[in-house]
């Protein structure tokens, strides 16, 4: 599964480092940006969590179909 | 006009400051999540009835909806009968600030307004709250005690609010006394402008929350004027020139703006301080933890968000008929969301009750969730950050004095007054 960050919304909070730091890092400038892009098994339900709690719902899954 | 408390689930009156002055919300709260997690309350004779959320879950799920929960009909309290629900944050002449915006609009507003509070202009700002917050704790270093609200707490907050609005520091006295009068209405204290026998009353909060908002708006029309004719660098020159889809703001979006900040900015941060204070001494063995190893203070920031929820609610109106953990709410129903219980949840932190400043996960919602999320997080962060590592450098040994002085309020977790002691620093 492939996770992705909306730029538009993300304002820079950094949870998604905080929750999934195998997933997501923060950039220079502080905004969150996706480290491993496919994200192994393990680290689903972190993702979950990261998706749940980024303050500005700027997270989610890339759906496979597109 | 007192409520009958066999119309309110274990009698619990949530509306009723002396719960939250006197330490009983917790257990109030704690009692609901069990048995009701969202209980009616009838309103009062001057307020409307709303439903009470107490679960972490469902103010994520209500916070995470803002098309079907709105702010537009006000974020505070459970809103008046009779005058279509006052909102203190709507300043009185019609404009609507970004908190009692709903999408599409408030999403292109806070786009414009978030480029004064990116994680890179808070960083930029590091440097000089740091400065701030030393010449604050010079002007009590010699002395061995002081009102840590009045003389420490309250202004860093206010320094850095002002100072990025552009406001001379001679007002700066002023805006402290008229966001209290704002805010702070219901509390006695801050009603010095209404006759003696009402205060205490309704009547009274309504008086000195306008008359607060009134001469508030007043300086604002008149520094809005000088920008136009001078502009300088601050965050007004920048409204000024900003647009949304090609219009620009108007007279009344910056100045409901001017005012959401200045009150959003003061009220809140200078209580996280102060309860933050508060708690360190309540809990000795983790302040020394802290105190020993510094680098422990973003955790214990955060503990301190949720321990102290600086701001007891949000409330918000259905806009069609819906569901909450089951129970029916319709369309035009207010709710209002209660942080503390939120950040107490048993669902969500283990242990809830025990304040460990290396909490983690902390997911706390003091600062909400979703498209009304804290637009100044990243400022109070940083402001709460700096002022105990400053503070506890310099003032190892700085102790509470006596209990706070609680402000009288079910929307703000407010300190009025805390006396502090102290070894005088060199
Ligand atoms: C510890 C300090 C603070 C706390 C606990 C706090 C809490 C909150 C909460 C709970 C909300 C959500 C409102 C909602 O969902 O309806 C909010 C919104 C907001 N806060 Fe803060 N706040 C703090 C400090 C600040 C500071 C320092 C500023 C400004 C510099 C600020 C500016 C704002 C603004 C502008 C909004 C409205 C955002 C929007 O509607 O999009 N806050 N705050
Ligand atoms: S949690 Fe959300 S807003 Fe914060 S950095 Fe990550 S994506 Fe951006």
């Amino acid at each position: 599964m492939r996770v992705q960050i909306n730029f538009d919304q993300c304002e820079g909070h950094g949870r998604c480092a905080i929750t999934a730091p195998a997933v997501f890092r923060v950039d220079a400038e502080g905004y969150g940006q996706v480290a491993v892009e496919d994200v192994p098994d393990e680290e689903r339900a972190r993702v979950e969590r990261a998706i749940r709690l980024c303050p500005k719902q700027a997270i989610a899954w890339v759906s496979e179909t597109v | 006009m007192p409520i009958d408390p066999a119309l309110l689930p274990f009698g619990i009156n949530l509306l009723d400051a002396p719960l939250f002055t006197e330490g009983k919300a917790h257990e109030a709260f704690r009692l609901l999540r069990r048995e009701r997690p969202v209980p009616w309350h009838p309103g009062t004779e001057r307020l409307n009835g709303f439903w009470s959320l107490t679960k972490y879950e469902d103010i994520l799920h209500v916070s995470r909806h803002p098309e079907l929960f709105i702010s537009s009909k006000g974020i505070v309290g459970a809103g008046l009968r009779d005058d279509g629900g006052y909102v203190p944050i709507r300043p009185g002449d019609g404009g609507i600030s970004l908190i009692t915006m709903d999408p599409p609009r408030h999403v292109k507003m806070r786009r414009l307004v978030n480029k004064g509070f990116t994680p890179r202009a808070v960083n930029a700002m590091e440097p000089s709250i740091r400065k701030v917050t030393n010449e604050i704790l010079d002007r009590v270093a010699s002395r061995n005690e002081c009102d840590f609200v009045l003389e420490i707490a309250s202004q860093l907050p206010l320094a850095v609010i002002c100072g990025m609005m552009g406001l001379p520091q001679d007002v700066w006295p002023l805006m402290f006394e008229l966001t209290n009068s704002v805010l702070g209405a219901g509390d006695p204290e801050y009603q010095s402008e209404v006759p003696e026998e009402v205060r205490g009353s309704g009547e009274a909060e309504r008086q000195t929350s306008m008359g607060g908002e009134m001469r508030m708006l007043g300086y604002f029309a008149e520094i809005i004027e000088q920008r136009r004719r001078e502009p300088q660098d601050d965050l007004i020159s920048i409204l000024l020139e900003a647009d949304v889809d090609g219009e620009l703001l108007t007279q009344q979006d910056i100045l409901a703006f001017c005012f959401l900040i200045i009150l959003a900015g003061n009220e809140t941060t200078r209580n996280a301080i102060s309860g933050g204070l508060v708690t360190l001494c309540e809990h000795p063995e983790e302040r020394a933890r802290l105190q020993a190893d510094m680098s422990l203070i973003d955790g214990a920031v955060e503990e301190i968000l949720r321990w102290t929820s600086p701001l007891h609610h949000m409330s918000r109106v259905a806009t069609a008929d819906t569901e909450i953990r089951g129970q029916k709410i319709a369309s035009g129903d207010r709710v209002i969301m209660w942080y503390p219980s939120a950040n107490r949840d048993e669902d969500i932190f283990p242990d809830p009750y025990r304040f460990d400043i290396t909490r983690s996960p902390n997911d706390h919602l003091a600062f909400g969730i979703g498209e009304h999320f804290c637009l100044g997080a990243g400022f109070a962060r940083k402001e709460m950050r700096v002022m105990f590592e400053e503070l506890f450098r310099r003032f190892p040994d700085i102790q509470t004095a006596g209990p706070p002085d609680r402000l009288r309020s079910t929307f703000i977790n407010g300190i009025k007054h805390l006396p502090v002691t102290f070894t005088p620093a060199r």
